[in-house]
């Protein structure tokens, strides 16, 4: 059977030991904030700092391996269609025979892909240090309702069971003779006796499961029982306000001339 | 007298747009702290039983249900399922659908009941530990549940239950999906449940570990009690031969041609045939 979907890496470093709202208000403004600033140091000022926090958090290594797949085709893609095709180029920064590469091009492909490589890291950062249990009973803890938290949580965990589920039955149904390659028809016509058991399972897993909740007291009208204890401290909290309130003072500083 | 746990008075219960009901005229004691065994072909309504005592039928299928089914002094009719989650748990077939599908760990998921019932945290990570230690999964508490074999993922669905501390436990065939060693493991774990006074009301197909652990059998056939007692009394009807089948022991005397009353458990086999167990 299929894990959760969690990304969580396990460890004891400052990002994993801060509270979870921490992090995902840390996550969500450096990503906000690289998409506001407006020049190119910003930027790279927003990326570095989340660099040195991967590293504090000892993801760096993993890290890394999400970059190289994910950030550096986008990266070459952008300079060479930025820096040879963008209408705002002029200035020549090298020629090779006809083809001609631009500064302007490189500038604006520089910028795209910092904010693309902050969006990443950030988020990786995140998921490598927050387990997604966490998230959700932090939330919880402030006031989502059980029902909503456990949507999050179980949502996370099902998912990959259904797409078990779903090779599980591509394997049954093609030990009988099912073929599902061939034209994009024939593989369309194939789906359906798949989707079939598919969906019908599903609905059964979850008549059953909603019926197992009931049976464990889930949604009991008592206090629930916090399990997480999050620490939070006062240095937490400032830092999350400040955070916070960096997003809205930036798209102000933009609107009365911030370059 | 014993205080009844369980009590089935003319019951009969027909799922929503079924043509016919799944059990009938189901009339049924069962005292606190008794541990009862219920058998019986399938579509026999054993399922329908547990899903009745709990609650389930009618509350959550709907359907029409006759009679009075009253657990713990109270009637299914006048309680939520929630609400007798507090004392009664229910352990399902399919152990897959038992576990909440929201935590990520083995320890945690044992933990969401008591949680869900606002147990003390402390009180929360004793239970944890004790069921865990009592069904052996002590050593997969990092685990993910989703990770875990049929076998393993039985045990822990039983722990999730176990923590919840039920004074009535509704058991549909808990060890089905386990290896001999485990399911001894599991009847281990329940004996010593059964003599600290829970009520336990199993379903289960090996009609040999019945005879051996259940001091009282139900056998139904076709939705109706056609015999209820010991298992010397249950095993000795016609019908319940018939319908329901015979233990090894039993079906090894007779064909033996050894004079009745026939042997239903292990002991009780080896002395008949003259080899008796010191």
């Amino acid at each position: 059977m299929a894990g959760g979907l969690s990304l969580y890496q396990e460890g004891a470093s400052l990002l994993h030991r801060a509270h979870p709202l921490t992090k995902g208000v840390l996550m969500l403004s450096a990503i906000a904030l690289a998409f506001i600033a407006p020049s190119l140091y910003w930027i790279l000022g927003i990326a570095l700092i989340l660099l040195i926090l991967v590293i504090v958090a000892g993801v760096l290594r993993r890290l890394i391996a999400v970059a190289l797949a994910l950030l550096l085709p986008i990266t070459v893609l952008l300079l060479a269609v930025q820096g040879f095709a963008n209408p705002a180029n002029h200035t020549v920064l090298f020629a090779i025979g006809p083809v001609v590469y631009y500064t302007e091009g490189l500038y604006i492909a520089a910028i795209a892909s910092l904010r693309i490589t902050c969006l990443v890291v950030a988020t990786f950062l995140f998921s490598f240090t927050t387990r997604p249990a966490d998230i959700t009973e932090a939330l919880m803890q402030r006031g989502l309702s059980p029902a909503m938290g456990y949507v999050v949580q179980s949502a996370l965990q099902i998912i990959p069971q259904t797409l078990d589920m779903a090779v599980r039955i591509q394997d049954a149904q093609r030990s009988r003779g099912l073929e599902t390659g061939g034209s994009l028809p024939k593989r369309a016509r194939a789906y359906i006796p798949l989707m079939l058991p598919l969906v019908l399972s599903s609905l059964v897993a979850t008549q059953e499961r909603a019926m197992a909740l009931e049976v464990r007291g889930f949604g009991l009208p008592v206090k629930r029982t916090n399990r997480y204890e999050f620490a939070d401290n006062a240095i937490q909290r400032i830092t999350r306000w400040a955070l916070a309130l960096a997003v809205p003072a930036a798209i102000v500083a933009r609107f009365v001339g911030w370059r | 007298m014993i205080e009844p746990a369980v009590v089935f008075e003319d019951v009969g219960y027909a799922y929503q747009e079924a043509p016919r009901e799944a059990v009938s005229d189901i009339n049924l004691r069962i005292g606190a702290g008794e541990w009862v065994g219920i058998t019986g072909p399938t579509n026999a309504g054993k399922s329908t039983l547990c899903l009745l005592a709990m609650g389930l039928a009618p509350h959550f299928f709907g359907g029409t249900l006759r009679g009075k089914v009253t657990v713990l002094g109270t009637e299914s009719r006048a309680i939520k399922v929630i609400e007798r989650s507090t004392d009664v748990g229910l352990l399902f077939q399919n152990p897959f659908t038992q576990i909440s599908g929201a935590r990520e760990r083995v320890d945690e998921e044992v933990a969401f009941g008591p949680e869900c019932h606002g147990v003390a945290q402390a009180e929360v990570e004793e239970r944890v530990e004790e069921t865990m230690r009592l069904v052996g999964i002590s050593a997969l508490a990092a685990r993910h549940p989703l990770d875990l074999s049929g076998g393993q993922l039985q045990r822990l669905a039983l722990a999730g239950l176990l923590a919840m501390r039920p004074k009535v436990l509704l058991l549909d065939e808990p060890t089905s999906q386990l290896d001999p060693a485990g399911t001894a493991a599991i009847f281990e774990v329940l004996g010593g449940l059964h003599e600290s006074g829970t009520t336990i009301v199993m379903v289960e197909h090996r009609l040999e570990t019945l005879c051996e652990l259940c001091p009282r059998i139900v056998a139904m056939v076709g939705g109706r009690v056609v015999a209820d007692g010991t298992p010397q009394d249950v095993f000795g009807r016609e019908v319940v031969q018939e319908r329901v089948g015979l233990p090894v022991y039993t079906r090894l005397a007779r064909s033996a041609a050894l004079p009745a009353p026939w042997p239903v458990r292990l002991a009780e086999s080896a002395k008949a045939f003259g080899a008796p167990i010191a």
